[in-house]
């Protein structure tokens, strides 16, 4: 699901705000209208995933004329269908509860329509021929109407802050190699930075495109200092960067051990029996939220096998030193005795493959002939 | 992939591009990416043993299997993911080049005018000896991020942080559970009894 909205990121992104208007945009218009209505009519359309731009489509003709659609689907007279016909003039109809929301709303969706719905209108209307050939010509007109206004309207906004961003620039805009340095420097945000000169400030082309570059470098340090934890407290670049250089080396470090100990239980694994396990944590985890909490609830059972613990895995000793006290009470009855001949002993002859591992205890730099060992038992 | 709001604005069809590098906490602190990751991870792990027989698994294949699971789940839109990807391939370059847009720079760097400069050294008067060289040791530290500009480099090092946290915390929980298992077999064999313990935790 992440990777296929991945993928498409490039087209999707633009179309989610547009299906969470038209999601709420439909919710009023169910609340309205009845809610037989709805159902009837979004039914025939083709489901959102596969047709996500006819979706929108459908929603990108004038709400009005989507109204008209759901008419023609029922036919059944109604007090509802009654008091729908006149949402007609969506303009100037005073029974409509909330006219003022949806018009807005409307206006929204039509302004994002005529952009991404033009092509994709024509698009969704073959695909949504099952019977509701009537409802086009009536649609298509006033949409064609519409359509040259709008690019037009959108036209001019584009004119007018080229205007303020000009303006505002002022005299000191000498050339257009300037021009290209503003358009270049601020690639995060609109191609035409509105910037006014603060009070004391030079209004330099310099300056400004210093000014930007280096409110991009703080926005972004202050991005890091909220990630690494601690980091909020100190002040001074340089010493945040030695906090974030260190977070990074110890997570590094406890990758690598954590590959280890993956690397050291794993032959022991049959994987076909945790593949259950893991489908059941994902289910469990699906359901019950965030991650945080799937991670406890493994750990939380996990210690409560400890009770039962066998000999077998000393691995435990490296991450749950503090649970030893509990355990050592268990263990004692049937290993201490192992537990002091590997220590003396330190290598693996003889003694089980498990039981070497216990020297692990020692220091993170004993893993390096740790796994030599494994090597050689295995 | 989250966009930021601000992208479809009524103002119109502005370049878009650069919106939908969403906010690195928010992808990757989501539920659905640890799951995402843990079961790419998993899945790795599974082909190596298999891949690797009855030889020993080392933890150098482990932690590289996990690293490329990682960058797998970036989807490869950042330059550490895909310098983690392809940095085992021969033709790193053109692959890299392919992937992504990384600007290769020639040694005798030529003096760009200001806007977007791409050396380590921003503004030299504003960022002392001591910034610049701690930079260069995070570009040296985050794979694939030698010789990027300084906003580039701390927001590649942003996404690497978050990954990295999801990272450990699913390799954790993947071990202790892969350990809970093997442990509560009575019987030194893992096989017969690892489907108990499933049905266990499973219930």
């Amino acid at each position: 699901m992440a990777l296929s909205s991945g993928a498409g990121s490039g087209n999707s992104g633009t179309y989610t705000p547009e299906i969470t208007e038209t999601m709420r945009f439909e919710e009023e218009i169910q609340s309205l209208m009845g809610v037989n209505l709805i159902p009837l009519g979004f039914e025939c359309s083709p489901p959102v995933n596969a047709g996500s731009s006819s979706f929108t489509a459908l929603l990108g003709l004038q709400p009005n004329q989507a109204v008209e659609l759901l008419h023609e689907l029922d036919p059944a007279p109604s007090p509802a269908i009654a008091a729908g016909a006149s949402f007609r003039p969506f303009g100037c109809s005073p029974t409509f509860p909330s006219n003022a929301s949806l018009i807005e709303r409307a206006t929204r969706l039509s302004v994002f329509a005529t952009g991404d719905g033009s092509p994709e209108g024509s698009s969704a209307i073959p695909s949504n021929s099952e019977g509701d050939h009537s409802p086009y010509p009536k649609s298509e007109p006033p949409d064609s109407d519409s359509k040259p206004r709008r690019p037009a309207k959108r036209k001019d906004a584009d004119k007018s802050s080229k205007a303020k961003s000009l303006t505002k620039k002022g005299k000191c805009f000498p050339g257009d190699d300037d021009g290209d340095s503003f358009a270049n420097l601020d690639a995060d945000k609109l191609p035409y930075v509105h910037v006014r000169a603060r009070r004391g400030q030079a209004t330099d082309s310099h300056s400004l495109a210093e000014r930007a570059r280096r409110e991009k470098i703080n926005a972004r340090m202050k991005l890091l200092q909220e990630l690494v934890p601690g980091c909020s407290k100190i002040s001074g670049t340089a010493l945040v960067l030695d906090e974030i250089i260190n977070h990074v080396q110890s997570l590094q470090r406890q990758v690598e051990i954590l590959s280890m100990r993956l690397a050291a239980v794993n032959p022991r694994i049959d994987f076909t029996g945790l593949d259950n396990l893991f489908t059941a944590e994902c289910g469990r985890a699906a359901a019950a939220g965030p991650g945080p909490g799937w991670t406890d609830g493994v750990i939380r059972r996990n210690q409560q096998q400890h009770h039962h613990y066998e000999h077998q895995q000393p691995i435990w000793h490296v991450d749950h030193q503090q649970q030893q006290q509990q355990e050592t009470a268990g263990w004692e009855r049937d290993e201490t005795p192992l537990h002091h001949h590997v220590f003396i002993s330190g290598s693996s002859s003889g003694s089980p493959p498990g039981t070497s591992l216990f020297g692990y205890d020692s220091a993170a730099s004993a893993a390096l002939p740790l796994s030599s060992q494994l090597k050689s038992e295995i | 992939m989250i966009s930021s709001p601000c992208s479809t604005s009524a103002a119109g069809r502005k370049k878009q591009r650069t919106y939908f590098r969403s906010p690195p906490e928010s992808k990757w602190r989501s539920g659905s990416q640890q799951l995402i990751y843990g079961r790419r991870l998993f899945d790795a792990l599974r082909a190596a043993r298999s891949g690797g027989g009855r030889s020993a698994i080392s933890s150098r294949d482990i932690k590289n299997a996990a690293d490329s699971a990682l960058a797998l789940t970036a989807q490869a839109q950042t330059r550490w993911s895909r310098a983690l990807l392809f940095g085992c391939c021969s033709r790193r370059k053109v692959l890299l080049k392919a992937a992504g847009k990384i600007r290769r720079r020639r040694p005798p760097r030529p003096a760009r005018k200001f806007g977007g400069n791409a050396s380590p050294e921003p503004t030299p008067m504003l960022k002392g000896k001591k910034v610049t060289d701690r930079l260069c040791v995070l570009s040296r530290i985050v794979p694939g991020c030698q010789k990027l500009s300084a906003p580039c480099l701390l927001e590649e090092a942003a996404d690497y942080v978050a990954a990295l946290e999801l990272q450990v915390k699913t390799m954790r929980a993947l071990a202790d559970a892969l350990c809970a298992s093997s442990l509560s077999s009575p019987s030194r064999e893992s096989a017969p009894s690892t489907a108990g313990a499933c049905d266990e935790f499973a219930s």
